[in-house]
């Protein structure tokens, strides 16, 4: 089948086999290699992408189910001609990167989370990431960084 | 069909599946996407997607009874304001479902279809005494959802058939409660997972017990519900004794395994423990006791037990 969604902001008239993953087809169709290819059962959450207006873990996500959707990759976080928004400067001022693998599903996870409006909670944040395994960085400057970005949108 | 297709409605769904006896319904695929990837399911099978389906995803009430729609979100069934209030166990059970990501796709139906033991959704559903609507070749028919699972991964749906939708009534002066253990704080299935749900003969630390239901999940090969709750129950207030009766009836209704979620022995012993917590949370939600919201989520039920205790 042929589906049209939009990512990033940008109209994509796609061929794929309804039954592949949205992750299949963002890294190896659309050359989106920003999301990351981590556990496949949907545990670790480095392959999380905003549908519509929520957070998924595309490694199970089968594209014959979102035809028409509005896709956000960690591409698209920034905006248009922007290297990086409030978010990932936070992740950067604060350390919250160390290998990085976790990084972009990290991002994309605290973004919709803080669309959302997520309590500016240290408890709430953390219960929102839940998804998202880190294995360096013991989440503390995590959690700082998003906490930041939830205080400072607040004013 | 060819490998996949997305009916919009129930019977262009049924007819399909009638013509493809080895096509599988896909829901949100939290199960069946890893289930095909590894091998448990047939990864050629033809996938019949449910998701597209006109109506089967609302939460609404007709009359008194409270509708499921059996391709709800998880995530939408914990933030709907109905089952917070009214079907509270429900809620709770919804918001310790894996992540947000998980819960954004996986939906109420698959998590009762795929019946794994440990399934969030069947305790909580099954002391609201909910009774689910199933659609196949030969027309409708009900079902309590305690007898839906028969065993792990395994349930009454025959070939062909869908589930469509939950149904469930929340009369006054009647609270229900969740409460699991588990080996970690998020991201785990429940080593125990305990609904209650009282029915009182009004409001207040007197109001007594009238009617009760206590399921346990992930310590028997499907959702349990504990017997004879009502000899010990009906009539009177659940006091520490009554409490103590009710955690040795919901111990002894136990078949559990040993596995990394915990031994046999220690899942029996918390199965009690959290029986009597959930019923006393649950009976002074009945009685408009409690106004602590839904219980903190997992690994904090310490902080329930005492509120719940002054309640």
């Amino acid at each position: 089948m042929r589906i049209s969604i939009t990512v990033n902001g940008d109209p994509v008239v796609q061929p794929v086999d309804p039954s592949d993953t949205l992750l299949s087809v963002l890294r190896e169709q659309l050359h989106l290699i920003g999301t990351k290819w981590g556990c496949l059962t949907g545990d670790c959450g480095a392959c999380t992408v905003i549908v519509d207006g929520r957070s998924v873990v595309s490694c199970l996500q089968t594209v014959g189910q979102i035809d028409g959707a509005d896709i956000t990759t960690i591409e698209g976080i920034a905006g248009r001609g922007r290297m990086m928004n409030d978010l990932q400067e936070a992740f950067v001022t604060h350390g919250a990167a160390q290998c990085g693998f976790c990084t972009p599903g990290m991002v994309v996870a605290a973004e919709q989370l803080l669309r959302d409006g997520v309590e500016p909670d240290g408890a709430a944040i953390r219960e929102g990431l839940a998804g998202n395994l880190c294995r360096c960085t013991g989440y503390s400057k995590i959690i700082d960084a998003v906490l930041s970005v939830a205080l400072a949108r607040m004013e | 069909m060819n490998g996949y297709c997305r009916p919009r409605s129930v019977s262009e769904a049924v007819a399909i599946l009638a013509a493809n006896s080895g096509a599988m319904v896909i829901a949100g695929g939290t199960d069946l996407v890893i289930d095909r990837r590894l091998g448990r399911a047939d990864p050629q099978a033809p996938l019949v997607d449910v998701t597209g389906i006109d109506g089967l995803r609302d939460v609404h009430w007709d009359g008194d009874e409270l509708h499921l729609g059996a391709t709800a979100t998880v995530r939408e069934i914990e933030s709907d304001p109905a089952v917070i209030v009214r079907a509270s166990a429900l809620a709770e059970a919804a918001r310790v479902l894996g992540s947000v990501q998980i819960r954004n796709m996986a939906t109420l139906g698959g998590n009762l279809c795929t019946a794994s033991p440990a399934a969030e959704m069947a305790p909580p559903l099954m002391v609201h005494d909910a009774v689910v609507a199933i659609q196949g070749p030969d027309g409708e028919r009900r079902w309590a959802v305690a007898d839906f699972a028969t065993g792990p991964r395994t349930t009454i749906l025959a070939s062909g058939e869908i589930l469509t939708n939950v149904r469930l009534r929340t009369p006054a002066h009647s609270g229900s409660c969740y409460l699991r253990q588990t080996v970690r704080w998020a991201m785990d299935l429940a080593g125990v997972g305990v609904a209650a749900w009282v029915l009182t003969d009004g409001t207040g630390r007197e109001a007594a017990v009238q009617e009760a239901r206590v399921a346990l999940g992930a310590v028997a090969p499907t959702a349990v519900l504990v017997p004879g709750l009502e000899a010990l129950l009906a009539g009177a207030p659940p006091t520490t004794e009554r409490l103590g009766a009710v955690s040795a009836a919901a111990s002894a209704a136990c078949k559990p395994i040993s596995d990394t979620r915990g031994t046999a022995e220690h899942r029996r012993h918390v199965a009690g423990v959290l029986a009597a917590r959930a019923l006393s949370i649950a009976h002074a939600r009945a009685a408009g006791l409690w106004s602590g919201g839904l219980a903190p989520v997992n690994g904090r039920e310490s902080a329930v037990a005492s509120s719940g205790a002054r309640a």
